[in-house]
């Protein structure tokens, strides 16, 4: 924070613009290439005499721009693309929150199992529960990273994210049925159903990426392409 | 259509601005109700030449600093023609069914 406070020599334009540039390092790079230059002229033109540092809003509204900006490209999506993205967010943050209760959780289910089984088979119970357990939070874990990179990869027209999806889709599917099979649903109802709404949140996101807008989104004309590429460009 | 959006387009409607020119004349189009922020104006800026309803004009350098003036499109012309007359309407009809006493005598 000392180097925030800057240079002892420094005026108080140049800490301004040397506080807004640190801002502008949000935006991706490509986009700053072209556009820091100006903006950060539209930015000190804006400042209030001798001020010296950016204001709240002002700061808070160039974030939100870079994070947009690195979210959505600037070629927007279908609103069938859109709806899909929203619901593999959805997927994520359902990952995200049971890994936080199985992490949370880990250390009542094993005194559960302690308290089931006699002293004796208490130590090899515990060791194969605390694998399982570890086993479940790599896979929630994989899964939240996988989806991210989808949703990311997805709302840029990546049509091999696309299929990667659908793959994704797929294995749930098998999983789905395998869990069935070992009659999970009489066991363990409650992920059954956390599964089967899932499951059909992913089965929506999938039908919507091929649907008749999502294609042309993901196969578009050559012209399309190159329009889709140059997002940041001048030209 | 967003109103800053509306509102950016309406401020290269006349001619060619430059980011900070847009910002006052938004302000000033608004009657002093919006003032756009920077992240929102280049936001907006990128979509708008992303989605070809705005082009860089020319840039010029002031004062060591960069320039870049924008103008509208055609097809930027032809939406916000668009986008006006459907307001222009939504309006009429709503001045049309207030009271005369409300909208200032001007149904």
């Amino acid at each position: 924070m000392t180097e925030l406070a800057g240079r002892p020599g420094m005026s108080g334009p140049a800490r301004l613009e040397r506080r807004y540039r640190r801002l502008l390092a949000c935006y991706p790079r490509a986009y700053r290439r072209e556009n820091e230059e100006e903006m950060l002229a539209v930015l000190l033109a804006c400042a209030r005499g001798g001020q010296q540092r950016p204001g709240l809003a002002a700061s808070a509204d160039l974030i939100k721009g870079a994070i947009r900006m690195r979210l959505w490209p600037a070629a927007r999506p279908p609103r069938t693309v859109q709806t899909a993205v929203r619901l593999v967010w959805v997927g994520v943050a359902g990952q995200l929150a049971a890994l936080i209760t199985n992490v949370a959780t880990a250390g009542s289910v094993r005194s559960a199992y302690a308290r089931m089984y006699p002293p004796g088979a208490v130590a090899v119970v515990y060791h194969s529960v605390a694998a399982h357990l570890v086993a479940d939070q790599v896979e929630e874990a994989t899964a939240m990273g996988v989806l991210l990179v989808l949703a990311w990869a997805l709302v840029r027209g990546s049509n091999l994210a696309r299929f990667a999806f659908a793959a994704c889709f797929g294995l749930d599917c098998l999983k789905m049925l395998q869990a069935a099979g070992q009659d999970a649903v009489v066991n363990a109802p409650a992920d059954m159903a956390v599964g089967a709404v899932a499951w059909l949140l992913a089965l929506a996101a999938g039908v919507l990426l091929f649907t008749g807008a999502s294609n042309r989104y993901y196969r578009p004309k050559p012209r399309a392409v190159t329009s889709r590429h140059q997002t940041f460009g001048t030209r | 259509m967003q109103e800053a959006t509306y509102l950016i387009l309406t401020a290269l409607a006349a001619g060619s601005q430059h980011g900070y020119g847009i910002i006052a004349d938004v302000t000033e189009i608004s009657g002093g109700r919006v003032r756009l922020l920077a992240g929102t104006l280049y936001t907006a800026l990128n979509r708008l030449r992303t989605d070809g309803l705005i082009a860089v004009d020319r840039e010029e350098v002031v004062e060591n600093r960069l320039r870049r003036y924008y103008r509208l499109t055609p097809e930027g012309e032809k939406r916000l023609a668009e986008e006006a007359a459907r307001l222009h309407a939504n309006a009429a009809a709503a001045l049309r069914r207030l009271k005369p006493d409300l909208t200032g005598g001007v149904a």
